[in-house]
């Protein structure tokens, strides 16, 4: 098993304004110089990832203090010159939200030919709230996700003469990439919460990573697995699935609790937005809606602890756990733990790792990294097979 | 098929019409000179009150647009403009050459989008609260964000007296819920960016040729007076008036005023039914 450090690089010392932490926050909650601060702070992590060894997982969001990368490939880009061994995942690239997918694939190429190779690529939908800033259309999400895709591996994988793309959606004269790629194309990943979407990027044999989806991961792998082994006629390696989770390691258990709640603050701000923001008009498909609202929903997905019942909008740190969102104690405690998890669920060889989250300080974070690193990622390398109790012969 | 139906608009009939490879929900009711009525944001169901006070002295003609109530969507029409197109061209399926028409909110821009292309195809135009025109100018808005705001304020907003049970979404039975869900979808299809406007229709208003006349709510909390003006402006041969004790939704807080108004501009007599 890989492990990618991940943060969300978030702003905050926000997170006490009430209210949305998304969408409406007013910018003159930001002070620049502390924003500065903090966005050094989370690169100078990142490059210490790339001195221990672990890979970097980078994402964007906008608008919003959970989340100051604002671009997946602007991050990416100082880590491509900064860095020396990691690979690069950006994760992810919201497509349905940009409007100028030729502009992605120029961005991926730079970065991939100035690091070497190393990049990583996640193209992921975009989120829902993110509609307001983007200002795309709500309707149409998933067809212009699928023809975004299409455009940008075409020039991501085009080695002879230019071409040009007239689409539903999208519109060019002439598409070329100078610089090209070094990896034509670097490796893709995609994101899922259900079976059915990751049945999907099973058939493409691109990565899935499910996030914080607890117990649920295991069918959302199996729903990979048996949609990869139908296309391609053999099982998918660990390599195509990932999982994401926050972990808190320190050399005491008692330690490593109390960095578990400075983290803590990822869950609580991450859910703080108005429902008309979460679900905008005419971006779920009117029969999704419709089951959600008879089924007395709106309130968004909650994972389950391993009795059934759903962990509380303020669970404890112990719920989460069980759960399987979030992994803390001492190196042993959290190698059993995700060794647990990795068995539980069928086996992944991606662990999508917020090293640091919330509130959680620098030194912290260098000692909690370092730990996983030097004791955690070792033994997780030499982690065996999940026992399987899936069949594929029947599939396909 | 079995004709669905809708509560409040039991005075009528619904039926499905099968028209260019797709049904059109069509509510009619009454008898007298033909009435097309082009429902607003709040849908066919929205408009129950005014329409019962129309069908009294015209022959109603109430269709649902494509992707609103059981319209089903089209792949071809994803802006008021082609539901400008698909109106004349239905109005010739229904044999309605030149019927009165009215047009509330969403509905008064389709209206605007049909006569602007062919402005013989009305005795008359009545506007009520419409949308369509630019709805704001760089960082001044002229018409509330209805997709910023949370269901219960919009249900406040949108008229004076109480929310219809619609915007009460989560009572609703599962055909009224998913009608509702289709109204939210057909809305961010033709209303998302720009936002609830045509930024071409202004220049066009002038070839609107019919007596026309442009309602608004005095308590209107939605549109704003600069926005009312701007219609006033954009379609000098209209009448404007503004009706008392109504908001946005003028046509449900003041249905008889509304429906009086429409029938001064025909010359039509208002009689019992």
């Amino acid at each position: 098993m890989d492990i990618w450090q991940f943060t969300e690089q978030a702003y905050y010392p926000a997170f006490e304004v009430p209210g949305n932490m998304r969408v409406t926050l007013p910018q003159h909650h930001c002070d620049p110089v502390t924003a500065r601060q903090l966005l050094n702070r989370y690169l100078d992590e990142y490059m210490l990832a790339d001195e221990l060894g672990l890979n970097i997982m980078i994402n964007e969001h906008h608008a919003a203090a959970t989340c100051m990368s604002t671009s997946c490939m602007t991050t990416m880009a100082i880590l491509a010159r900064q860095t020396q061994k990691a690979r690069l995942l950006a994760l992810g690239i919201p497509l349905a939200n940009r409007s100028n997918p030729l502009r992605v694939a120029e961005e991926i190429a730079m970065a991939d030919c100035l690091s070497g190779g190393r990049t990583e690529i996640g193209f992921v939908k975009g989120a829902s709230y993110e509609l307001f800033m983007s200002n795309r259309q709500p309707t149409g999400f998933m067809d212009r996700f699928w023809e975004a895709y299409e455009l940008i591996m075409a020039a991501l994988t085009n080695e002879g003469e230019t071409f040009s793309w007239e689409g539903e959606y999208f519109h060019y004269r002439t598409a070329a990439l100078w610089p090209r790629p070094i990896q034509q194309p670097p490796p893709i990943w995609m994101t899922a919460s259900s079976p059915s979407s990751a049945a999907t990027y099973g058939k493409l044999g691109a990565v899935c990573a499910t996030f914080l989806s607890g117990t649920v991961a295991r069918s959302v792998f199996s729903g990979y697995r048996q949609a990869y082994a139908a296309q391609f006629g053999h099982a998918a390696r660990r390599d195509r699935l990932a999982y994401l989770c926050l972990v808190a390691c320190a050399k005491d258990r008692a330690e490593a609790f109390r960095r578990a709640e400075k983290m803590k603050s990822y869950f609580t701000t991450a859910a703080r937005l108005e429902p008309q923001f979460r679900n905008p008009l005419g971006f779920n498909p009117v029969e999704a809606n419709v089951k959600m609202l008879m089924s007395g929903g709106g309130g968004g997905f909650r994972p389950r602890m391993r009795n059934g019942k759903t962990v509380p909008a303020d669970g404890s740190i112990e719920e989460y756990m069980d759960a399987g969102l979030y992994f803390v104690g001492t190196p042993d405690d959290v190698y059993q733990q995700i060794a647990r998890f990795h068995d539980e669920v069928g086996g992944f060889g991606h662990l999508l790792m917020m090293g640091q989250a919330g509130e959680l300080d620098h030194a912290d974070t260098v000692d909690n990294l370092t730990l996983v690193a030097t004791e955690v990622a070792p033994r997780l390398k030499e982690l065996p097979e999940a026992e399987l109790d899936v069949r594929y012969e029947g599939v396909g | 098929m079995a004709s669905p139906s809708i509560a409040g608009l039991e005075f009528g009939s619904l039926s499905m019409v099968d028209f260019r490879g797709a049904d059109v929900e069509l509510f009619t009711a009454g008898s007298g000179d033909p009435l097309l009525f082009l429902h607003g944001l709040d849908g066919l169901e929205g408009a129950a009150g005014l329409l019962e006070e129309l069908a009294r002295s015209y022959s109603v003609h109430a269709p649902s647009h494509p992707g609103f109530g059981g319209s089903p969507r089209r792949g071809e029409i994803d802006r008021a403009s082609d539901l400008g197109y698909f109106y004349l061209d239905f109005l010739d399926r229904l044999e309605l050459g030149a019927p009165v028409i009215v047009g509330t909110s969403f509905g008064g821009w389709v209206a605007a989008e049909i006569l602007t292309k062919e402005p013989a195809r009305a005795a008359s135009l009545t506007l009520v609260s419409p949308l369509g025109l630019k709805t704001a100018d760089r960082r001044e808005q002229y018409v509330a964000d209805i997709f910023m705001l949370s269901r219960q304020e919009l249900a406040q907003r949108m008229q004076q007296g109480d929310p219809a049970p619609l915007q009460n979404i989560m009572d609703l039975p599962e055909e009224q819920l998913r009608r509702a869900m289709c109204n939210d979808e057909a809305m961010s299809l033709y209303g998302w960016t720009p936002y609830m406007c045509n930024p071409k229709l202004a220049g066009r208003l002038h070839r609107i040729t019919c007596p026309a006349q442009i309602l608004w709510g005095a308590e209107d909390a939605i549109a704003t007076r600069a926005y009312h003006q701007a219609w006033a402006a954009a379609m000098p041969q209209a009448e404007t008036a503004i009706i008392a004790d109504a908001g946005f939704r003028l046509h449900a807080d003041q249905p008889a005023a509304v429906a009086a108004r429409i029938a001064a501009l025909a010359g039509a007599r208002k009689e019992p039914a």
